[in-house]
């Protein structure tokens, strides 16, 4: 386990932000989700150990949360979520002064500054002003910055805020790429779930300062029962009349997709003969999984 | 036995090869000593230094033109953050950014008092000058350190209100020259001197003429300017502490 | 005021600032219900929400609603509700109170602001905290307060510019629906998003705009269908992906056939959709083949827009 964290409360006076914080995460990239103020930023805070928790402890990568702060912070990346840059540097100093900052020696952090900023993209506007950067750049100057100490495990707190959308998808792409490393590890806090369902293999949901759920993203996402969602080309009215009648239930949404609950005496090809006695083509289906919004509108328990 | 011939003699040596350009530095030593007769370097000549207004305005000039955005412009571009998740503590922070401004500030202080004293021994060409005032040294070095010391705090102090340069500077320049505004109202209505406590420019001179052995301008006894200073000092490290938190408390 | 029917029509519409680019010559047409509006940074969404919504002069060319022209047109502001991406409050007034005054803008009897702030805060489900201050709301309550102010003297249009964005999943669940809900009146709803998935669950009708122009507009699948440069892709999951793709390589239709090994899929590109389903529909019914999922995994609006905007 990269992360563990075992019972830990953090409160701001009155107000707790973190209520009794159990879990564990594993290797690659993991999501952290939550609804505004259930205490995400906060636990990366007490994770790099900016905040101190008032009890319970708390291991990453083997170093103690209340007493190697330091040792943590070598370890690991943080892009945090805000804007932030110093003014009047270029890319390049920016990013050597936080890898002198770790603890790299002056010329390996200007040459590392470099490397990185070729990996995120900058390598041609490296020189330029960081205040001529647009919302983009900065992004992955962020993301350059968290990288350049060579981290074992990157905290990415909104990576996609404010993007338009080809530079979400570069972020997400670069993010990727540095989770299928095998040696990197990556807790990404977003709410764009699609980012988080794009990403990550695992996944913790954090309500209300407690962990709402936890685990393998696929795991959370099984549907034990044989749901399909299809969608059709044609005149599906006979197709779900024929349907019906083998003892389906049958839904169709807004959006013209066609769920059917199988009983146990159908298969999936009986679905495929029906739509061709019915002259129907089936241009989609797939065995229906929660999807990530459903699991988590049920897990934090509104609506 | 000879008899030496009167007259023009001969000269029985021959000229060597080489160009003597310094010896056209012959003026030198006379500049020397014009300059030892100009430079009259006791301690009237610091207290005259480090008291002057000339050298608290470039001072002032310093912390408002490289000072005023130190911490200021961490805050505005939120990268606080990015400094304390490197192995960095708080003090580690705020001494770095003390130390690059205690060091433009002592340029101005401490190294003008050394060449002085350096000149002085070069001209005179004896130690006579350390002998007569033993404790001049020790009292513009701690001068130096004192005055860059506050200069520092007070500035660190006054970037770190809020998130603009700008009003850190204004705050720098009105903070300095009202506190003497108002001493002067004070005084000039009941011509007490005590008043000069309120004002940061004369608590310094109060001060540096303490340190160096002058009469302060003001009968009162100089340990009260010293405790003022101080307390800025004190109440600056202690909103330092408060205001570079990484976490800001959420609603 | 019947609600319903009123169709915005830009005509050769440009603006510039000085010398810099922010729309030109657009000519669209947008009809009631929900349309998304996207685009890279700087292509002029902005910029063509405040040419609608009159608070920009058009350099070139015409923006009408009804018919009549929006600029310096009061009549026409109030069939138009907007809210901007920004936030704008006054921190220390309550959201009824912020409601109201805008209200009273509008030139309404106090009896009638009272009624309408109430009826507009219950829409957005503010009504328990309409009377805190604005400074202690939420993100997700306060673009919920925009979005009433835009819609509390019922307009006929409404625009939302990021009405998304920095919202957790669950105010974005509630916005959807209020934006939903609001259509389903019949109006006309333009909305502006940066996260395409958003724009999805809002809507299959889209304005693409990119560079000042228009680059695409309509229905996301239809304009899939009409980017003949990149032909479809279906992916499909199946035990013996190799006897599948061997039934189709014979085809004409189909273009090229991969193993996606790791998935388990074969992606099939085909220049016929409608052949190529029909055939795979017809196997998948056979005795011989178990599928287990087909996806077309470009036919999306994130396709579409990398497609047509370049990467």
């Amino acid at each position: 386990m990269n992360i563990e964290l075992r019972d830990v409360q953090f409160s701001y006076g009155p107000v707790k932000a973190l209520d009794g914080v159990t879990l564990q995460i594993g290797e690659g990239a993991c999501g952290l989700l939550g609804p505004n103020g259930a205490g995400k930023s906060t636990l990366l805070k007490v994770l790099l150990g900016f905040l101190r928790p008032d009890t319970g402890e708390g291991l990453v990568l083997g170093h103690d949360i209340r007493k190697d702060s330091f040792g943590i912070r070598r370890v690991v990346g943080y892009m945090p979520e805000d804007d932030c840059f110093i003014p009047g540097l270029d890319a390049v100093a920016f990013t050597a002064l936080f890898g002198e900052l770790s603890g790299m020696p002056r010329a390996e952090a200007m040459k590392r500054a470099h490397d990185v900023l070729y990996y995120v993209g900058l390598g041609e506007a490296r020189y330029r002003n960081l205040e001529t950067y647009s919302a983009g750049m900065k992004q992955r100057l962020k993301l350059a910055q968290a990288l350049v100490h060579d981290p074992k495990i990157l905290f990415l707190d909104e990576p996609t805020a404010n993007l338009d959308p080809q530079g979400r998808t570069e972020i997400l792409e670069l993010i990727a790429d540095i989770s299928s490393k095998k040696d990197i590890h990556v807790l990404i806090s977003s709410h764009i779930l699609t980012d988080i369902e794009q990403t990550c293999g695992s996944l913790v949901i954090l309500n209300k300062g407690k962990v709402a759920a936890q685990g393998e993203l696929a795991a959370l996402r099984e549907v034990r029962f044989s749901l399909y969602e299809l969608k059709a080309k044609g005149e599906t009215g006979p197709f779900l009349e024929a349907l019906r009648h083998g003892e389906c239930r049958v839904e169709e949404t807004e959006d013209g997709i066609i769920k059917i609950y199988l009983p146990e005496a159908m298969g999936r090809r009986d679905v495929f003969r029906l739509a061709e006695e019915s002259g129907i083509q089936i241009r989609h289906f797939v065995k229906s999984r929660t999807s990530l919004e459903d699991l988590f509108a049920r897990t934090v328990g509104v609506d | 036995m000879a008899i030496a011939e009167r007259g023009y003699t001969h000269w029985p040596g021959s000229l060597e090869g080489g160009r003597r350009p310094w010896r056209v530095l012959e003026d030198f030593q006379e500049m020397l000593k014009g300059a030892d007769k100009f430079l009259h370097i006791n301690p009237a000549y610091f207290q005259a230094y480090y008291g002057s207004s000339f050298l608290i305005f470039m001072m002032l000039m310093i912390m408002v033109g490289s000072g005023s955005g130190l911490i200021a412009d961490d805050l505005r571009h939120n990268s606080l953050p990015l400094y304390f998740s490197r192995p960095l503590r708080k003090r580690d922070y705020v001494g770095g950014k003390f130390g690059a401004l205690a060091f433009f500030l002592l340029l101005l202080t401490l190294v003008p008092g050394i060449l002085f004293i350096l000149l002085k021994l070069l001209f005179a060409g004896s130690f006579a000058f350390l002998a007569d005032y033993p404790w001049l040294p020790f009292s513009f070095i701690g001068w130096s350190v004192f005055i860059s010391s506050f200069f520092s705090l007070y500035t660190l102090l006054l970037s770190s209100l809020g998130r603009n340069r700008r009003y850190a500077a204004i705050l720098m320049v009105a903070a300095y020259f009202l506190s003497d505004v108002f001493f002067g109202i004070f005084y000039g209505i009941f011509h007490e001197p005590a008043f000069c406590l309120i004002s940061v420019q004369m608590n310094l001179r109060q001060l540096s003429a303490a340190f160096l052995g002058a009469k302060p301008q003001f009968d009162v006894p100089w340990i009260y300017s010293f405790l003022v200073l101080s307390a800025v000092m004190v109440a600056a490290v202690l909103v330092l502490r408060r205001k570079i938190r990484v976490a800001e408390v959420i609603r | 005021m019947i609600p319903g029917g009123l169709a915005v029509r830009a005509d050769k519409l440009g603006k510039w600032y000085g010398n810099v680019l922010g729309l030109s010559d657009v000519s669209i047409e947008i009809r009631p219900g929900i349309t998304g509006l996207l685009g890279p940074n700087g292509a002029g969404k902005s910029t063509f929400m405040k040419l609608i919504t009159g608070q920009l002069r058009p350099s070139i060319g015409t923006v009408t609603i009804d018919n009549q022209p929006v600029w310096n047109n009061p009549e026409i502001f109030r069939r138009v509700g907007f809210c901007p991406e920004q936030d704008a409050f006054y921190e220390d007034t309550t959201g009824r109170e912020f409601l109201s005054g805008l209200l009273g803008l509008s030139g309404y009897s106090a009896a009638e602001v009272r009624d309408r702030s109430d009826r507009a805060l219950a829409f957005v489900g503010l009504e328990d905290a309409a009377d805190r201050l604005i400074r202690g709301y939420s993100r997700g309550m306060r673009q919920r307060l925009k979005i009433s102010q835009a819609i509390a003297h019922e307009p006929d249009i409404l625009i939302l510019d990021e009405p998304l964005n920095g919202l957790d999943p669950l105010s974005k669940r509630k916005v959807i629906k209020l934006i939903k809900d609001y259509r389903t009146e019949g109006r006309t709803v333009l909305v502006s998003s940066h996260v395409l998935p958003e724009i999805e669950a809002l809507t299959q009708s889209i304005v693409l705009v990119h560079q000042g122009k228009i680059l695409a507009e309509g229905d996301i699948h239809y304009i899939r269908d009409l980017i003949d440069a990149h032909p479809h892709v279906v992916a499909v999951k199946t035990g013996d992906g190799r006897g599948l793709a061997a039934k189709f390589v014979g085809e004409a239709d189909v273009l090229s056939v991969r193993f996606d090994e790791t998935e388990g899929t074969v992606l099939f590109e085909t220049r016929n959709r409608d052949r190529f389903f029909e055939r795979l529909t017809r196997l998948a019914a056979d005795e011989g083949l178990d599928v287990e999922e087909i996806t077309s995994p470009d036919d999306n609006l994130q396709s579409v827009f990398d497609y047509l905007v370049g990467k």
